[in-house]
């Protein structure tokens, strides 16, 4: 079945990584994915945060586009961008005031034809069986502490999934790639989002306790799920001596050996090739 | 006029605010607390006080991200980040005097994008805040990082339905 592919704007720009790894790999899970043709912003914060028109609009004009081009699943990358997508989604579902909000802003009605699918869901779907047949280098030596962030499963009753199940089925995950759990306190600790560039001395507070606790449950590398837990787990901190920050879908690939690995991890701003080449990795 | 804003933060967010008992727990899970001129459980206090200008004028509203911790530990699962959200609107709405100027260039800067590309150019989006806020120094070494590493798209990617987008945020300018 062809699934549509909605990357959002940072896997075209500082999220690149992630957006390739995970493309990369869809072929061998035997997914078809297309990426939804013309899309636009959700509106991210910016848009919620000042104006519920904006970010009711900017997200369904996305649905209507995937009902136009026949897409019956939207995969989405960003944990923000599908909070918002679901969001919009469910208040012209439960709202007829605002379907109509939408159609005349867009010149159509929403049907609701369109399933909304995290790209975590997606790996869930495959199943570890198939997961394990893409091994090829399992990720011994490496000790993640997995970052969950806020918005994989904040709030519980837009995204669907419960924190207990969906936290141990990323554990099992990780761990059928080989690596190893840390055990901390710290996977559900808001990294600052979009404060990183206006606040910040603040977020580099947030930052350095992430990687303080990290480092004390014995990880040498943070596995994230959202690219901008990525960039301010990167580049803000000051105190705390810096961990390499990984995408969960960079070590999908490292362990299935994709060609293109070596490109998307030079592009860190915290180097993780030695931590890899220390468990042999590279 | 108490019973006014309170009528009218109610109705736009959704959200009853009779639950709040005060047990801290909001302002205690909440990452960004100690930038807030106010706890959130205050400003709810503040809202049902009718404290318009307080509310609308203060930190609080602009610091808080949206981030549902808060939300996840309240005991009565009052929406504090959907209050917000309508606060910051009508706090524009208003033309009062924000109080966090920058958080507020960066949404601009941000919306300015999606207005103009139909997606955010991360680069143009940057530049635009610096120069908005005077502060092109911050950063440099690392803006300048994540260019050499490729990771910052060098040129905007312009969308197709660009009238529609224009159609949508019709008023971004009310921003300014």
């Amino acid at each position: 079945m062809k699934v549509g592919y909605y990357p959002g704007c940072s896997l075209h720009s500082s999220a690149q990584e992630m957006g390739e790894s995970f493309w990369d790999l869809m072929r061998p899970l035997g997914v078809e994915a297309i990426e939804l043709e013309d899309w636009n912003c959700c509106g991210s914060s910016p848009a919620h945060s000042t104006h519920h028109g904006w970010a009711l609009n900017l997200a369904m004009r996305n649905l209507l586009l995937a009902e136009e081009q026949s897409l019956k699943e939207l995969l989405v990358m960003c944990p923000s961008c599908f909070v918002r997508l679901r969001e919009a989604a469910r208040q012209v579902q439960s709202d007829p005031e605002k379907g109509e909000q939408v159609s005349k802003a867009l010149g159509r009605p929403y049907g609701g034809s369109v399933r909304l699918k995290f790209f975590l869901e997606m790996l869930r779907d495959v199943g570890t069986e198939q997961m394990r047949s893409l091994l090829k280098k399992p990720l011994k030596g490496i000790k993640g502490a997995l970052y969950y962030g806020c918005l994989l499963s904040r709030p519980e009753w837009i995204t669907g999934f419960d924190v207990g199940p969906y936290e141990s089925f990323l554990e099992n995950l990780f761990r059928t790639l080989g690596g190893e759990v840390a055990h901390w306190g710290y996977g559900r600790q808001c990294c600052g989002a979009h404060l990183g560039i206006t606040k910040p001395g603040l977020v580099s507070s947030l930052v350095d306790r992430i990687r303080e606790h990290a480092r004390r449950a014995g990880a040498n590398c943070i596995v994230v799920f959202c690219p901008l837990c990525q960039v301010n787990l990167e580049m803000r901190g000051r105190k705390e001596p810096a961990l390499p920050v990984l995408y969960i879908t960079e070590l999908l690939g490292l362990a299935a050996e994709l060609p293109r690995t070596t490109r998307w991890l030079g592009r860190h701003l915290v180097d993780p090739r030695p931590v890899l080449r220390e468990a042999r990795l590279l | 006029m108490a019973a006014e804003f309170l009528e009218e933060v109610s109705r736009r967010s959704g959200q009853r605010f009779e639950g709040c008992y005060h047990c801290l727990s909001c302002g205690g899970g909440c990452p960004v607390v100690e930038a807030m001129d106010y706890n959130p459980n205050q400003i709810i206090r503040m809202v049902q006080r009718g404290m318009r200008e307080e509310v609308l004028g203060s930190k609080a509203i602009w610091v808080c991200v949206g981030c549902f911790s808060c939300l996840s530990q309240c005991p009565n699962r009052v929406h504090i980040p959907a209050m917000m959200d309508t606060l910051r609107e009508m706090a524009l709405e208003a033309g009062v005097r924000v109080a966090e100027p920058e958080i507020l260039a960066f949404h601009r800067a941000f919306l300015g994008e999606v207005r103009r590309w139909g997606r955010v150019y991360e680069l143009g989006l940057v530049l635009k805040y610096k120069l908005s806020t005077g502060k092109f120094f911050e950063d440099f070494s690392v803006g300048f990082k994540m260019m050499a590493k490729g990771r910052l798209q060098l040129l905007p990617s312009r969308i197709k339905g660009e009238e529609q987008i224009k159609r949508i945020m019709n008023g971004t300018r009310r921003l300014r």
